[in-house]
């Protein structure tokens, strides 16, 4: 996906990526409006530096690399704790020491889940399903979004986030295995 | 014989891409006899099926007046 000229149409950045952007800060920083005021400082950041826009990655990312400095800005001011080790931690090393052990067997072996249908009915379903998502590090939920919410190809998401497959399908592993977790304890158990 | 570490790799790969037919067939082959690693791949499905229906979740979505707001702060950017 190269960006085209149309997409140094600033007035379009709102309507295109406005949700997207929305639903990543509010997966950090959990609060409504502050999450509509981040989309707001990303967009203006971005009208006020669209001439260093490469065309080396896509719009959508340039966007998400500028929420998340303001994201870091944020935590940082507040000395989050999480999110500082969300920083050192950003090239997930093929650790699941969590999840299997050491010959490979699951720890925590998955059940069935039940009815989606039904669970989609439910809005507990998704604040636990939302909690989830925002208990993953910042580059999987990057990722996990721009893969499963935004459908990108995988050759988008290595272009746009500078990784290669194996780091892609790494972090992917991860963030399924992380969400899968989640939601069996705190929303099957 | 894959152990279900590498069986869960490859059931995740293959959400997102076509796996080499060898590595498709070890997959077959563990989920075969495997029930946790055949759950957590239809549990695969299930969190793509919750993904999609997130992005549709007016919840997670701009509502109009905030929407309004930040069209009237950048309009003169």
């Amino acid at each position: 996906m190269t960006a085209g000229s149309n997409d140094l149409n600033t007035q379009m950045w709102l309507e295109e990526y406005g949700d997207y952007l929305f639903r990543y800060a509010l997966l950090k920083v959990k609060d409504t409006h502050f999450a509509e005021d981040l989309v707001q400082e990303t967009l203006l950041a971005a009208i006020s530096a669209k001439n260093d826009f490469s065309h080396q990655s896509t719009i959508r990312t340039w966007l998400t690399g500028i929420l998340r400095h303001k994201l870091v800005d944020h935590f940082r001011r507040q000395e989050h704790e999480v999110i500082m080790t969300d920083l050192v931690d950003q090239d997930e090393e093929d650790n699941l020491d969590d999840f299997f052990k050491t010959n490979g067997s699951w720890i925590d072996k998955p059940d069935t889940f039940p009815n989606p249908e039904l669970a989609f009915q439910q809005k507990e379903f998704w604040k636990v399903f939302q909690r989830c998502l925002s208990g993953l590090k910042l580059k999987q939920v990057e990722v996990f979004l721009a893969k499963e919410i935004h459908g990108m190809s995988n050759e988008d998401i290595c272009k746009s986030f500078s990784l290669n497959p194996a780091n892609t399908w790494v972090l992917m592993h991860r963030a399924r295995l992380s969400l899968h977790k989640c939601l069996k304890t705190h929303w099957i158990d | 014989m894959l152990n279900c570490k590498h069986a869960s790799q490859l059931a995740s790969q293959a959400m997102d891409e076509k796996l080499p037919f060898w590595k498709n067939s070890m997959l077959r082959m563990h989920l075969l006899l495997c029930r946790s690693c055949t759950n957590f791949t239809q549990q695969l499905v299930f969190l793509r099926e919750a993904s999609r229906r997130f992005r549709n979740n007016l919840d997670f979505q701009l509502t109009d007046e905030a929407r309004q707001r930040i069209a009237n702060a950048l309009k003169d950017k």
